[in-house]
This record gives C-alpha cells, structure tokens and sequence, in this order.
C-alpha cells in the first residue's frame, strides 16, 4: 500500500508540474527575447519536460503538438534535456556552440531528440536559408518517432545573434496535427521578431 | 540513459562465474507450454500480448540476414529448446538484452555494436536462456506472490494495462524490471549459460571479456562511479572479473570466437548501429568502443569513420586533426562510408579551408550521387 500511496502522489506530482497559461491570439513576448504574433489560443506550459532556454506552447497536449522556443541558448548549454530525468545518472549532453554552422545545430537537435525522446528513429532533411527576423537564419524539417511509437513530423527555424541560438520548433502527430496547425507555426514565424537583448544591433 | 534498460543489461552480465553443472534434466521442457489456468499459463498470456506489440514495433530490426545469424546462435546454444525461443533485435544505442517467461527475447542493437566476436554474444544469449530454462521470472512471480507483495503484482497490472497505450518498448522495459532476478537466479543462469557456451564450443573466456569491456566503456564515460546503476547495484566488479575469469581458466575446452562470422552476420546493420551509437554522444565511451573493435579489425572504414565522428562532434581542441586522421585511416577501406567525404567538408569548412571543403564535396556527391543534404553543404559552401 506504501507503494500504492507513493505512485499515487508521484502521479499527482508530475500532473502538477505541468502549469498552463493561455496566449491569446495577440503580440507577445516569449521570454523577453522573442516577439511573435499568433492567430490561436495557445497553452503556455509554465514547467514542461524540456528543460533549459526554451519556452514551450501547446494546442491540443503535448503529445499531440509541441511549440518549442529556444530563447537563446548560449554556447556551451544543452537545447534542452527532460527535466524529470535523474541527470547524475546520465551522460552529459551534447551543447551547443556559437560557432556551429546549421547543419551543425541540425545535428546536434538530433542527438537532443535522440537522447530526450530514447529513440533511433529521428531524421532531420531539407536544411536551407531562410530569412527570419529580419536577419539571416536557417530551417529544416524533423520526424520523430517516440517510445509511443507515433511518428511526428517537425520543422525547425532558427538563427544565431550575438553569439545564441534563437529559434522556434514545432512538432505534431504526422496523422492531422503536424498539417493542421502547420499555417498557424508559420504565421508565428514570420511574425517573429528579435527583442530585448536579442534585438540585432 | 535508459536506467531501466541498462539495469536489464546488467542481469545479464550480473555475477557470471562457474560453479557446479546443473542438470537438463531440471530444465524446462522442449515444447513446454502451461495450462492457461494456471499461474504460469497467466503470466505466458501477459507476456504473449507484449509480444504481440513488439512484433508490430517501429523499433524493431527485420533484416533477414541479421535475424537468422542470431537465430543460429540461440539454436546453437538452445539445442533442442530453440523452437521455443524467439529473438527480436530492438534498435536501441544501449547494452541490453532480456529474457520473457514464455520465450520472447529482446537483444539491443547497442549490445550487438558491443560484443566483439561471436563468443561474447553466446556469454549473454546462454544467460538469458539460463533464466528460461529454469523459469527464473516463474519463480519470482510466486515469490512475490507468496510473500502478499502488493507492489510487486500492482507494477505489473499498470505495466499490461499499459502496453499498446504508452508505447510497446518502453512498457516490455517495465515488465522486464517487474521481475528483477534474485542474486542466486543470476548466479543460476551464469552457472547455465556458461555450460551451454561450453557445450556449443564457445571459449567461455568471453564472459569476462564482456564484463570487463563494461568497466572499462563505463570508466570514460561521464557519469561518476557512484551514481552508475551498474556500481551501485552490484559488488565490486574488479572482484566479479577476478572470479570470472578464475572460472574460465578452470574450465578450459572450446576455443571457437566466430569473429568473422560475426562480422559478417551484423553487416547488413553495422553502420545503422555506429549511426545510432554516435547519436547518443557519448564521446569517451564510444572512443572505447570503437577502439576496441579496431583493435580486432584494423582495416575497418566503418569502424574508422565512426571514430572520427566522435571527434568530429566533440570539437574540443586537436579534436578536428584527430577526426581528418580517422577519415583518412577510413578512405584507405573500401568499406568507408560516403558520409566520410561529408564529414571532411564539414572539418574543412571548420578549419575555413573553402577549396578543400568544395573537393571533399565533390567526392562526396560522386560517392552519394543521391546524396539528401547536397543542398545544405552547397549553402553552406556558399556563406
């Protein structure tokens, strides 16, 4: 019954964790740094599983669509790591490096996927340049399929200023909700703006 | 890492030494299936579900080749159980590999990467089939049962419950630890194992090469010595070795490795598993792995490759001349990948060396005509 009771409380612990706050459909400041206009009412997670310079949205759950906002992540940091892992007990994870090319940070987004998510099977194809907050930066397209086993399909946009890495990576279940809500990740995305100690000199 | 898995590795590595023979006549029987009203019909049922998630699993590996190289090394151990007993390859970076009550066997594809020869996957498969044969997970059922371990039968109600809703693998992980062996059921299936690696002419050697191996990938790893599941969970594994290999010099006999026949059974997955293994960036430990296969095939491309991949994405300093150093060992193989001449546009690109980057970009394109990131390395070429 010990065991009972704690998995009980361990269940309402991680439930917990998981504080929600609604962005309207109306300018807002991710983190100070970012400036982005959605065009839905997203959910924004005040403690998620990904851990480090990243603000996290969702629509529908996290399982279904995930918003991921790296709010600067300076050299030598993770893109993030799961919060709930016992990290003493864990490689130290790759970082990321203000001299990294693109296709540098692509792989390292999937060696992050790899080791956040367990899983082999991620891909990352069709990098290029893009124009993105009035500056230059880069994007390209994710598929991750999870321990759950449902495949989800990505894109990734990002750039580098003053030495961090921006950028914004939505994901959703490739069944509906990748393509679904795929409009709304690129209204958000050209709507983007560097703010704050962000801004482009 | 996946502690869970990883601790299933570690039953089968846990505390292998010889000591007196068992029987065959205490095993299981060949063509054993209980009665479904019975407590072990029960626990069969629970487990034939799960395999039939597995079966269907994103994860796991199909390729022909592979699977019937592995299924000739359970039936060479098996014998006479090899019908009973049904091996699938789960394309999973880390060491593990773990046995179900009614057959159904799990080896991952980091275990594959990390068993040199033949001989040293023999030292894991007899032990898991060590636990078959004497209905170790049974056991343990009844135990717990017996002793009114509520937790015990509550871990394994959400762990079905669980399966084709929170993802197959993960929950087989779940079953598996459910029923962690005692320390004289690993004893047990070491004593097994290495009889029948013995009886099918393996060098019984190579379970103490596997254990040692651990240690020492472990060692460069970043994870302090207190902390690893490994460490914490079991005595000294210096001791452990020492008895080991006590064991193995007491029995002598076989002598047969299987390297090349090794080699030649993972072909068809070999650069899938070094991929994989170099998405998990574990820099030292996979250095050690690496290096350690080289040792026994020094002419290996792949193997070469790989190991200036790990220096390549370390990128800590003198790290880029070693990766250029472990390209150029590779190129010198037939068996180099074409994704050497993309990671050499990368160092060169690295070191500002345009002219060189555009050459290794050429030989990349020529070896990779269909190469997907073309596009990627012309942008970058071009910034």
């Amino acid at each position: 019954m010990i065991k009972l009771s704690a998995l009980l409380f361990a269940v309402a612990l991680v439930a917990g964790c998981a504080a929600y706050t609604l962005v309207a459909p109306q300018r807002q400041n991710v983190a100070d740094v970012i400036s982005v206009e959605p065009g839905m009412k997203w959910n924004k997670m005040s403690q998620s599983a990904y851990e480090g310079h990243v603000e996290v949205w969702t629509l529908d759950g996290l399982t279904l669509n995930t918003l991921v906002f790296f709010t600067g992540v300076p050299d030598g940091e993770p893109l993030f790591v799961p919060r709930f892992a016992d990290k003493a007990r864990m490689e130290k994870p790759p970082v990321f490096r203000s001299t990294m090319n693109p296709l540098e940070i692509q792989e390292l987004l999937h060696a992050t996927v790899a080791r956040f998510f367990r899983t082999t099977l991620a891909e990352e194809r069709n990098l290029r340049a893009v124009s993105i907050a009035g500056g230059r930066g880069f994007r390209f397209e994710t598929r991750v399929v999870g321990r759950d086993e449902v495949e989800r399909a990505g894109v990734f946009v990002g750039t580098v200023a003053g030495g961090k890495l921006y950028g914004a990576w939505f994901q959703g279940a490739r069944l509906h909700y990748f393509e679904r809500y795929l409009p709304e990740f690129e209204r958000i995305v050209a709507s983007a703006q560097l703010t704050g100690e962000a801004a482009r000199k | 890492m996946n502690r869970r898995g990883f601790g299933c590795a570690l039953c089968a590595l846990a505390a292998m030494r010889a000591a007196g023979a068992q029987t065959l006549s205490e095993f299981v029987e060949p063509g054993h299936r209980p009665p479904p009203d019975t407590d072990e019909g029960g626990l069969w049922g629970l487990m034939d579900r799960a395999e039939r998630d597995l079966k269907t699993s994103r994860f796991v590996v199909r390729d022909r080749a592979l699977n019937a190289y592995l299924r000739e090394v359970v039936c060479r151990l098996g014998k006479d159980h090899c019908p009973d007993l049904r091996l699938y390859v789960v394309r999973t970076p880390q060491f593990n590999a773990s046995m179900a009550p009614n057959g159904m066997m799990q080896v991952w594809t980091g275990l594959l990467l990390r068993c040199v020869d033949e001989a040293q996957l023999a030292a894991i498969l007899g032990h898991e089939m060590g636990h078959y044969l004497r209905r170790h997970t049974l056991e343990r059922y009844r135990d717990a049962r017996d002793k009114s371990n509520f937790g015990a039968f509550l871990s394994l109600g959400l762990a079905v419950a669980g399966v084709g809703l929170a993802g197959t693998v993960a929950n087989l992980a779940l079953l598996a630890s459910t029923f962690a062996y005692s320390r004289e059921q690993e004893h047990e299936a070491d004593r097994i194992g290495l009889e029948l690696m013995a009886k099918a002419g393996y060098t019984r050697i190579a379970a103490a090469e596997v254990w040692e191996q651990l240690i020492a990938e472990l060692a460069a790893g970043t994870v302090e010595r207190s902390q690893s599941v490994l460490f914490a969970t079991h005595p000294e594994p210096e001791e452990r070795l020492g008895a080991l290999r006590a064991a193995a010099a007491q029995a002598g006999g076989a002598e047969e490795r299987g390297l090349e026949r090794h080699r030649t059974g993972l072909a068809a997955v070999r650069e899938l598993i070094v991929r994989d293994e170099l998405s998990l960036r574990q820099y030292g430990r996979s250095e050690v792995v690496f290096d350690r296969l080289l040792a026994q095939a020094p002419g290996d491309g792949l193997l070469w490759y790989g190991k200036g991949e790990v220096y390549r994405l370390r990128a800590e300093p003198g790290d880029l001349a070693r990766a250029m150093e472990a390209y150029a060992r590779a190129l010198e193989s037939r068996e180099a990948p074409p994704d050497t001449h993309r990671s050499i546009v990368m160092v060169e690109l690295k070191q500002g060396d345009k002219a060189r980057a555009q050459a290794a970009l050429d030989a990349y394109l020529r070896a990779k005509p269909d190469a997907a990131d073309a596009g990627a390395l012309r942008m970058l070429l071009e910034q």
